[in-house]
């Protein structure tokens, strides 16, 4: 039996904002997708459906949208999903080892969910942090920089605990040093 | 008037022309390869295939005049890129070079082409579309030799059922979006998507959606390569085997004009065939079940009943013989004669003008319109090919039949399933003699008491009036009993003989059916009871036609054929200009 | 000029703290500019314009057009909506600029997209952000709120009849939606495929109206232009391409990170003194200058060259976003290049063939070469793919997959012809 989906009276109100920022519906679909997952944690076809009812577009439409853009999980992950920079300047800076070594401390491989649903690993495309390379995202939320081995422990540790790491303020280095030169 | 010049030639435009520069090149005989183009939908540009090398003249910005060269000749400022043919607007004193005239642009068509067909499988030979397929014609025209690609293909799914009548093998889709495009823009049922990205990407349905659009089939005519394919033609023939016959669609009012394909005289496939005042390129699924009308349960050979309700087959000759007989023990005035909309105008006419003379004078037909099934583009609520036609030649429409029969001792019809389609009930024909000139079998044909097989549209060259009043006509596609494709005059000029070749075998006997066309069994008829009527062909029975009944005045074969049918209805025709 | 870059003094992210906050940035003199331009009769929509061209803004989303000259091609007003499509797409790899100014000064970025707003007399503004970017989503948000509370958006501004929407609204994983026509087609709720031009932006944008689209850090440099003139900006760093820019250096630096200097600062002053040289003592090898589409410069080539258009130009590159991806002595040319192709195969729309096609097969070309069972002829293919692909699409995707193929291979060929098989053709 396929599950059913619906949305909140709070998701509704959420989807009625968005509305109201376009002059037409259609740009509703991304924020009404993002809404969705959020929601169900996923944009599995049934959800897709319900978008596309919600919203009083066409199904395909929606599926086209949901199969174009990566950040949607047209299947169920992990309730952490561990998004691993290995683009050009996080694999410079060992991107594809933190990758492997969190491959290894979960048993499982990129693009993969480990047994208990906790935890899924996808080796992605440039998050825009590369100067905090090597780096990840959490669940399409907080980022991660500047990955050590002993970091990756300790975020795995505290997820497993249901702790999100904090949103992490990287400043603009100061150049008084240099300008004191 | 505007001018361009392509490959060296001079051409002449309209100001203001909104053909983009691809179609101008194809409307004058000339050549660009191309594939994602679509005169009827909007120009994605994405196949890249119709690049053309264009430069404007340079004009001097005080006089206006154009600047000239040491030659003479016209400086010409060329485009810094090639540009794709069917999204480029044309200018006053452009110059184009197509492949014909520029290395340059051959080169990269040869390009796309390769880049095209390193992940296209080789399926040529076990592929529907081979034969007429886009890809493969223009990739021996203007592709490379051979292939670089020495890596992995990219796998897609293969063998997906879209819906009841398409299938798709992503693999072979090139990308171009007509199919979704047409679903969005044409049909706008909108249930085609393109999904995933980049070379990973083909067209699909939503997911547990099926691709029903009742004009889905299109999509598989459209397709410029063999990834959308009729699931009902499959592999039953392949294209060279086949001859191609301009038609029109019977199974509606709109008169949507169709090709049968032909093969050992069976209609194998029904495709639409363009006209821009009816059905542009399209036509509906529904439309293309037909060619099973015209192959199978077809009446052959006249039938009578003799002991109560059972029938059996009898000769030409007696079947004329029971029907003259039957008439000349009643008159005129007994004598119910049912026109048909489901008929072409030729043959009711032909029935008219026999019983006219004889002295009947009660002549109905029972529209058969069945309100809400239209849907404003080519499915017509009208579910016959011709009830403008038989009302202009002067059928009365009856909207009550069966009270018409109960005051009638004899009922003539012609090819019209009236006892199927709840018009007449079996009840209605007791104790009437009933005559039934038609195509197929049917509890109509069961019930009547003398059944004469006639040709149907694949088998004669006939016309029919659509809803909007404009008259066109068919091309015998299929030989019958008595007719010979290298005799038929019709059959040989018609014949859009494009694949057809020497070597295809029409032998099937079997496949002949055994039926003339309603003119000849009155021909014969009228013969019979010494009436002063001959019928010549459709052509000639056309002719007639238009020659006394004001409402076809000058319509001839010959300009249906010119002008791709003609508006009867003179009020249509004003709207048309104005 | 630019070798003054160290007693610059920031003006799109100055060291002062809690600029996000609506309220310092009041205090700090934003808004002003826009105050100015709405509210005094000598500030046209057309004297903004001027002032912004003749500023020289040029594009920091890549492409480096003068941000006036853009404006000045927008259709006279006709009643109907006009549309500012500000771009935080920020998904070249190399570039993590434009986060910062959502991060710490929101209000400069939306003070300069009003100005924008007054001058192209736009009746809305939507500023698409990455989805990856949540978190900055969420700032900007707030930002937008509380500009709105303040009267800085919304109807009648300052009491004049200038009215202006502005909204924010975030993509969902997809680098092609930073080309602009893409990124139109993804505001409009769609997949984002870029668009034929023509039409451009300018005539046909957003729901078939007229729109401009432009960088964020481009119009964070509005408010400065506004309040000191075009001269002042002018006179910052590179002639040609003035004014400050955000540097995003990344790779084997010992301080990487985001920096707010003048354009034109020579490339070695950046690598060594901004961000304190190689890491682990190591030699420089090569550096990516703008972005991962720009073409890899050898060490050796670097001498003199500064960051600017021209300077990069002549060295045989490009400006790009100014992301400067630096990698050291023991970096494997062969892995970087097949990791940038991957890139672009991965976000390839799938549009256009020469693109889809081309992106793929140039990757699995790489991947042999990676896995050492590519041919010297392999070199020569690429090569071939990389013109056949050139100038022949939809959007520039493909030559932005196209350039580090054809450069990395021709500055470092040596590096790949010992990575290939010694085949019959090599000996050859
Ligand atoms: C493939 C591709 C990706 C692009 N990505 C971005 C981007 O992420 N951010 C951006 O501002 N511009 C990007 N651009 C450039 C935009 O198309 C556009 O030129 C720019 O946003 C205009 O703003 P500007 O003139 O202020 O630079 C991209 C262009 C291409 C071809
Ligand atoms: S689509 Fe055309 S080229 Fe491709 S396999 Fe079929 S016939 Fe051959
Ligand atoms: S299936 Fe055919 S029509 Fe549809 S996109 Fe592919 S090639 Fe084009
Ligand atoms: S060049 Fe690439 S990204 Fe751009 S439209 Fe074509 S396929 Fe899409
Ligand atoms: S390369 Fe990893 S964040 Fe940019
Ligand atoms: S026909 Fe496809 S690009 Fe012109």
């Amino acid at each position: 039996m396929e599950e059913t989906y619906e949305f909140t009276k709070e998701d509704l109100d959420e989807i009625e904002a968005i509305k109201a920022k376009f002059p037409e519906v259609m740009p509703a679909t991304l924020p009404t997708l993002w809404v969705a997952q959020r929601r169900f944690g996923h944009v599995e076809p049934p959800v897709q459906r319900l978008v596309a009812e919600t919203l009083g577009l066409p199904e395909s439409h929606v599926h086209g949208v949901a199969t174009f853009y990566t950040q949607y999980y047209k299947e169920r992950k992990g309730k952490y999903v561990l998004d691993v920079c290995t683009t050009t300047s996080c694999q410079l800076c060992g991107g594809y080892k933190m990758l492997h070594y969190l491959e290894d401390k979960l048993g499982i491989k990129a693009g993969e969910t480990t047994e208990d649903g906790l935890f899924s690993i996808q080796s992605v495309e440039c998050l825009g942090a590369c100067g905090y390379a090597p780096m990840m995202q959490i669940t399409n939320d907080v980022y991660v920089n500047n990955l050590t081995e002993e970091k990756l422990d300790k975020v795995i540790d505290s997820l497993k605990d249901g702790k999100m790491p904090e949103f992490e303020s990287v400043g603009m280095p100061l150049l008084e040093n240099i300008n004191n030169k | 008037m505007p001018e361009i010049f392509i490959d060296g030639k001079r051409y002449e435009f309209e100001e203001g022309e909104d053909r983009g520069l691809l179609q101008f090149i194809l409307d004058n005989g000339k050549e660009v390869p191309f594939f994602c183009y679509h005169p009827s939908m909007s120009a994605p540009a994405n196949c890249r295939q119709c690049y053309v090398k264009v430069g404007t003249p340079v004009k001097n910005r005080e006089t206006g005049e154009y600047e000239l060269d040491e030659n003479g000749e016209r400086e010409i400022r060329w485009f810094p890129k090639m540009q794709t043919s069917c999204t480029t607007q044309m200018q006053d004193g452009m110059v184009v070079h197509t492949q014909e005239t520029s290395e340059e642009v051959a080169r990269a068509q040869k390009d796309t082409m390769e880049l095209i067909l390193i992940n296209h499988p080789l399926d040529c030979p076990i592929c529907d579309q081979a034969g007429e397929c886009p890809l493969q014609i223009q990739t021996y025209k203007y592709g490379p030799e051979g292939s670089r690609f020495e890596v992995k293909k990219q796998h897609k799914p293969k063998r997906i059922q879209l819906g009841p009548r398409v299938t798709l093998d992503a693999e072979r889709c090139i990308n171009c979006t007509r199919c979704v495009r047409f679903t969005d823009e044409i049909s706008e049922s909108h249930q085609l998507t393109i999904v995933a990205r980049g070379d990973k990407n083909y067209p699909m349905a939503a997911p547990g959606r099926e691709f029903d659009d009742p004009y889905s089939m299109n999509t598989v005519d459209i397709c410029p390569v063999g990834a959308l394919t009729s699931t009902d033609f499959r592999f039953k023939a392949r294209v060279w085997e086949m001859n191609q016959t301009p038609s029109i669609d019977i199974t509606n009012g709109k008169g949507t004009n169709i090709d049968l394909w032909t093969r050992d005289n069976l209609v194998m496939r029904i495709t639409p065939r363009f006209n821009g005042e009816v059905n542009d390129h399209w036509m509906p699924d529904a439309g293309r079940d037909a060619y099973q009308r015209f192959n199978e349960n077809r009446l052959s050979r006249p039938a009578i009943k003799l002991d109560g309700d059972n029938q059996s087959k009898t000769s030409w000759n007696n079947a004329i013989e029971t029907f003259a007989e039957t008439l000349e023990s009643h008159g005129p005035e007994d004598v119910l004669v049912v026109g048909s909309p489901h008929a072409s105008v030729e043959e009711n006419y032909a029935l008219m003008k026999v019983f006219n003379l004889w002295g009947v004078n009660n002549f109905k037909f029972a529209p058969h319109i069945e309100e809400g099934t239209g849907d404003g583009f080519l499915i017509t609520d009208d579910q016959a090919p011709n009830t403008s036609g038989v009302k202009l030649l002067g059928y009365e429409e009856s909207n009550d039949l069966a009270s018409e029969v109960k005051n009638t001792k004899i009922v003539i019809m012609l090819s019209d399933e009236l006892i199927d389609r709840g018009v007449l009930s079996k009840d209605d024909l007791k104790g009437k003699f009933s005559i039934l000139l038609s195509t197929n079998e049917c509890d109509t044909a069961k019930t009547a008491d003398l059944v004469i097989p006639v040709t149907c549209i694949a088998e004669h060259a006939a016309s029919y009036v659509n809803v909007e009043g404009r008259i066109q006509r068919s091309f015998p596609a299929k030989e019958t009993k008595y007719t010979n494709r290298s005799l038929d005059l019709e059959m040989n000029q018609g014949r859009l003989d494009r694949f057809g070749t020497n070597f295809d075998n029409w032998v099937t006997e079997e496949n002949k059916v055994d039926c003339a066309p309603a003119w000849e069994i009155m021909n014969q008829l009228a013969n019979r009871m010494g009436l002063d009527v001959s019928f010549g062909r459709g052509r000639e029975i056309m002719e007639e036609i238009a020659g006394s009944n004001p409402a076809f005045e000058n319509v001839s074969y010959e300009r249906m054929d010119n002008e791709m049918g003609i508006n009867l209805n003179p009020s249509n025709k004003q709207e048309a200009t104005a | 000029m630019a070798s003054d870059w160290k007693s610059f003094e920031p003006v799109l992210i100055p060291d002062i703290p809690n600029l996000d906050k609506i309220d310092n940035y009041i205090k700090n003199g934003g808004y002003k500019a826009l105050e100015k331009v709405v509210k005094e009769n000598g500030w046209t929509p057309e004297k903004v314009v001027n002032e912004v061209k003749e500023a020289n803004i040029r594009g920091r989303g890549g492409a480096g057009f003068n941000a006036g000259l853009k404006w000045s091609f927008m259709p006279k007003p006709d009643g109907g909506p006009r549309y500012l499509a500000c771009n935080g797409d920020e998904s070249e790899p190399g570039t993590f600029k434009d986060r910062k100014i959502f991060e710490y000064n929101p209000h400069l970025f939306i003070e300069g997209a009003l100005i924008a707003a007054y001058a192209m007399q736009i009746t809305t503004i939507y500023v698409y952000i990455r989805g990856e970017y949540y978190s900055w989503i969420k700032m900007m948000e707030k930002a937008l709120q509380d500009a709105r509370d303040k009267g800085f958006i919304g109807k009648n501004l300052f009491g004049t009849d200038f009215s202006v929407e502005f909204e924010v609204t975030g993509g969902a994983g997809a680098y092609i939606c930073g080309e602009e026509t893409s990124m139109l087609e993804s505001l409009e709720g769609k997949r984002g495929y870029p668009r034929v031009k023509p039409p451009f932006p300018a005539q046909k944008g957003l729901w078939g109206r007229p729109t401009t689209i432009n960088n964020i850090e481009t119009l964070a440099n509005v408010p400065g232009v506004i309040n000191n003139g075009a001269n002042w900006f002018k006179n910052i760093g590179a002639e040609n391409h003035p004014g400050p820019v955000l540097y995003g250096i990344s790779g084997h630096v010992n301080r990487p990170g985001v920096y707010e200097l003048p354009s034109g600062v020579p490339v070695m002053d950046l690598i060594n003194e901004v961000a304190q040289g190689v890491r682990g003592g190591k030699k420089l090898k090569a550096l990516i200058p703008g972005g991962s589409s720009t073409p890899v410069l050898r060490a050796d080539q670097l001498d003199g060259v500064s960051m600017d258009a021209d300077s990069l130009r002549e060295a045989g590159s490009m400006m790009g976003t100014a992301g400067m991806m630096v990698m050291d002595e023991d970096t494997d040319m062969v892995d970087v290049l097949w990791r940038i192709s991957h890139f672009y195969h991965h976000e390839s729309c799938g549009q256009c063939t020469p693109c889809r096609e081309g992106t793929g097969w140039l990757e699995k070309i790489l991947l042999k070469i990676k896995n050492g069972e590519g041919e010297i002829r392999d070199l020569d293919l690429l090569l071939d793919l990389t013109t056949q692909m050139e100038g022949r699409t939809i959007c520039a995707l493909a030559d932005a997959a196209a350039w580090p193929v054809r450069h990395t291979i021709n500055r470092f060929r040596d590096e790949f012809e010992a990575r290939c098989k010694k085949s019959v053709h090599a000996v050859a």
